[in-house]
């Protein structure tokens, strides 16, 4: 009869573990949730994502992504099925090589290096435009010019 | 004498090109001005219509879509919590009246994230003229890209979606569902998806 005394406190430490355990479980799975959740866009609240708006279908949406994931579904296969249903629309990142969204993407680099190349070319003209002219298209100093620039080294040298 | 090459001739072609993007970017920007901005556009016409089981409205039994392959379904999403839903709801009785001598069509409710009593005691006020089934947790709503209601599907004799009309069954999309969907379906006359 003792025996089974002394078995109680055993099997309590042992519950008690076990739904630590689960607790963990419990919510290691609700940080993945959130983590497949935060990105894709709430089809009703449609600036929010799955994970911060209340409507019912996101509250629906959630409980989708716990469920597959129990099943062991990856993010990424939780996210495509909800692609097949709504679209790209659905993703809060789009794609990135996926139809049109390569211009998404490439369209900032794209215009960088188009207007890159259009300022490089147009400075290029424009130096070449107002380049000083040649040596021999100078005039020869006349005396005047010639007394005041001795006189404004001298000044130079003297500042020194 | 030779000819000299402008050398403004490559900077032209330049400016020509960054013009059309420009010019691109700002129809893109224009386009995007339009239209409503929470529409989403649909991405299940076309494909086979994912399989429905879920009960009755009524009666204590289980409705799948399967049942139905080899004729027309429109699979109409609705509550009795929507106020479109109840725009569109004697248009939806009269398109089930159009069809009743029909074998070949059918008109299947999906009663949307509501309460069962007040779906029947909507039914109950509205009149009701074709079956019923019950999406309590959403997961057929979610299945088929639903958003909000009502919204609408036709579903050809292959299960294949063949059209989604978001919004209420009045005027011009009451006319197109019946003269442009389902008649042209259930006479063979469609033009394949």
């Amino acid at each position: 009869m003792i025996k089974y005394w002394i078995l109680i406190p055993v099997l309590l430490i042992l519950f008690s573990s076990f739904s630590t355990a689960q607790t963990l479980t419990d919510d290691q799975l609700q940080v993945r949730v959130k983590e497949v959740a935060k990105t894709l866009r709430c089809a009703v609240c449609q600036s929010e994502s799955v994970w911060e708006s209340n409507a019912e279908l996101a509250i629906q949406m959630r409980d989708i992504i716990r469920e597959r994931l129990v099943q062991g579904q990856s993010p990424d296969e939780i996210r495509a099925y909800f692609v097949s249903r709504y679209g790209d629309f659905i993703l809060l990142q789009p794609r990135t090589f996926v139809g049109m969204n390569w211009l998404l993407w490439g369209g900032p680099f794209l215009l960088l290096i188009l207007g890159g190349t259009f300022l490089f070319r147009t400075l290029r003209k424009w130096v070449a435009q107002t380049a000083p002219p040649p040596p021999e298209d100078l005039s020869p100093l006349d005396e005047r010019s010639r007394k005041r620039v001795e006189q404004a080294l001298r000044s130079f040298e003297s500042d020194k | 004498m030779a000819e000299t090459k402008s050398p403004s001739v490559g900077i032209r072609s330049w400016q020509v090109v960054l013009l059309a993007v420009i010019f691109g970017l700002i129809v893109l920007f224009y386009k995007g001005l339009w239209g409503n901005p929470s529409y989403i556009p649909p991405v299940l016409v076309g494909t086979a219509a994912p399989e429905i089981t879920a009960p009755d409205l009524y009666q204590p039994k289980e409705v799948s879509l399967s049942q139905f392959r080899g004729k027309v379904v429109v699979l109409n999403f609705w509550a009795s919590w929507c106020q479109e839903c109840k725009l569109e709801h004697q248009n939806l009785l009269a398109v089930q009246k159009h069809f009743a001598q029909n074998p070949n069509f059918v008109m299947l409710g999906v009663n949307y994230q509501d309460k069962e009593d007040l779906a029947r005691q909507y039914l109950q006020e509205h009149g009701n003229n074709f079956n019923h089934i019950r999406d309590a947790k959403g997961r057929i709503s979610i299945d088929y890209g639903v958003y909000g209601v009502p919204e609408t599907f036709v579903i050809d004799q292959n299960g294949v979606i063949r059209h989604k009309l978001i919004g209420p069954i009045m005027g011009d999309n009451y006319t197109f569902l019946i003269e442009q969907m389902v008649e042209p379906l259930l006479n063979g006359t469609a033009t394949a998806s």
